[in-house]
């Protein structure tokens, strides 16, 4: 698995993913960990088939007994199928993830990972000196969804938000915008529910100081590709399947 | 899944299904013991050593009633051990797989804790499984002993039905409804066993 350091300062963010040894017919996933002294943060960890590769690359990085935290944006299977194998590892660990899903998440196994409802209007998680906010967004694309975002590495983790299909080799940050809108634009069009919701959302994070939006599938946005991205989500038309 | 957990979850599922059909003829077997009695009290004197015999059949049917609702309770609990299982296998070789693609990096032996553990669990569920396995085959045998005695009990009906004037035929079709009845309770209780007797514990 591909391990990307995308920010270093008192704390770490690393992107993990374009795993070559996933099966072809399951979609690439970025991860994503926050690392601080003592402790480790699995921000949409993955889906089971891909625990094996995600552990072993976050032990390049912590301990197991430092994977303290798990956060799930939603709870697509994608993000989050991984939690039973999860729970059966960590021996002291919490899951924050969206409130109206935990009975849907404990589905996966959260016996003894303690299950941190978020609710509806957000909140933070704080991972020793570290405050990440828990930005709601929802219908984007799921009911209950939120986003991280860390104001002192200025990184927004947005999820399904930004998402494209690459190729295995494709690189970790967007070069060439026009030409990576035209694979974004089917998702986001058939995905995502409610233009109201993506105008909503997007007030509030044109409002937040962003180096880095990082979605959970393909490729980073970076500097000036950040806002490229905004204004082109704003202008498209959504929720095109009815 | 491999093929033995595949076995074990058709296994503990069959148990449930096959026990269900014992109880419709452990039901069925009450019924007759109640229709045996009535015709037995119209018959007076002629039927008189029927009477007793209907007695037996009820309680009969009674007992095994009250097994089976216990023993599919104790399946369900079988079927909660196998999950169990399944999920602690596959977790146990999850972990092996990434202790071993993480050869080489910082924190890899981190990861033995883990990996011990879950061996620990999985063995822990298997034992406990062959162990579970054991005592319900051994339920089940009182639920074979009760058939056993069911077709004991038709053959003396029969003898006693014989010397029932009018009533030959009615009480000779309770004697042939209790027979069928054991017949199937015992080769529905034999299948449960067959299938379950490869997990006993050794």
């Amino acid at each position: 698995m591909k391990m990307t350091k995308i920010y270093e300062g008192s704390h770490q963010w690393i992107m993990f993913g374009r795993d070559e040894g996933k099966p072809d017919n399951i979609i690439d996933t970025n991860q994503y960990v926050v690392r601080t002294p003592n402790r480790c943060l699995l921000l949409d960890p993955g889906g089971a088939e891909l625990f094996a590769p995600m552990m072993a690359a976050v032990l390049h990085h912590a301990p197991v007994d430092q994977i303290t935290d798990l956060f799930a944006s939603h709870q697509d299977p994608d993000v989050i199928s991984s939690l039973g194998l999860w729970d059966q590892a960590l021996t002291n660990a919490k899951l924050h993830a969206p409130a109206i899903w935990e009975g849907f998440l404990r589905h996966y196994s959260c016996e003894s990972i303690e299950y941190v409802p978020i609710p509806d209007n957000g909140g933070t998680i704080k991972l020793e000196s570290v405050e990440l906010q828990l930005i709601p967004a929802h219908y984007l694309h799921s009911p209950g969804n939120f986003h991280v975002y860390d104001p002192q590495a200025k990184i927004l983790m947005t999820g399904d938000v930004g998402a494209a299909f690459e190729a295995p080799d494709a690189p970790v940050f967007v070069d060439n915008f026009a030409a990576h809108v035209e694979k974004m634009r089917h998702w986001h069009q058939r995905m995502m529910p409610s233009n109201q919701a993506k105008r909503v959302w997007i007030e509030r994070v044109r409002n937040m100081d962003i180096d880095i939006l990082a979605p959970q599938h393909g490729r980073m946005f970076k500097g000036d590709d950040v806002k490229r991205f905004l204004d082109w989500f704003d202008a498209l038309q959504v929720g095109i399947a009815v | 899944m491999t093929n033995q957990t595949k076995s074990q979850f058709i296994a503990v599922a069959s148990i449930t299904s096959e026990l269900s059909a014992v109880m419709v003829v452990a039901k069925e077997i009450s019924l007759a013991a109640a229709n045996a009695k009535a015709i037995a009290f119209r018959a007076g004197d002629k039927a008189k050593g029927f009477q007793p015999i209907t007695d037996f059949i009820n309680e009969l049917a009674k007992e095994t009633i009250e097994l089976v609702t216990n023993i599919n309770i104790y399946a369900l609990v079988l079927y909660r051990l196998t999950v169990d299982e399944y999920q602690k296998t596959a977790a146990y070789n999850k972990f092996e797989l990434a202790a071993k693609m993480a050869e080489g990096a910082v924190y890899a032996k981190s990861m033995q804790e883990p990996v011990d553990h879950a061996r620990l669990s999985m063995q822990d569920c298997q034992r406990q499984f062959k162990r579970d396995v054991s005592q319900l085959l051994g339920q089940l045998e009182a639920v074979m002993h009760h058939a056993r005695a069911a077709r004991v009990i038709a053959a003396n009906s029969r003898i006693e039905a014989s010397q029932a004037g009018e009533y030959l035929q009615s009480l000779q079709a309770v004697a042939e409804s209790v027979d069928k009845a054991a017949h199937t309770i015992h080769d529905n209780v034999q299948r449960c066993r067959i299938a379950l007797s490869i997990y006993r514990n050794s």
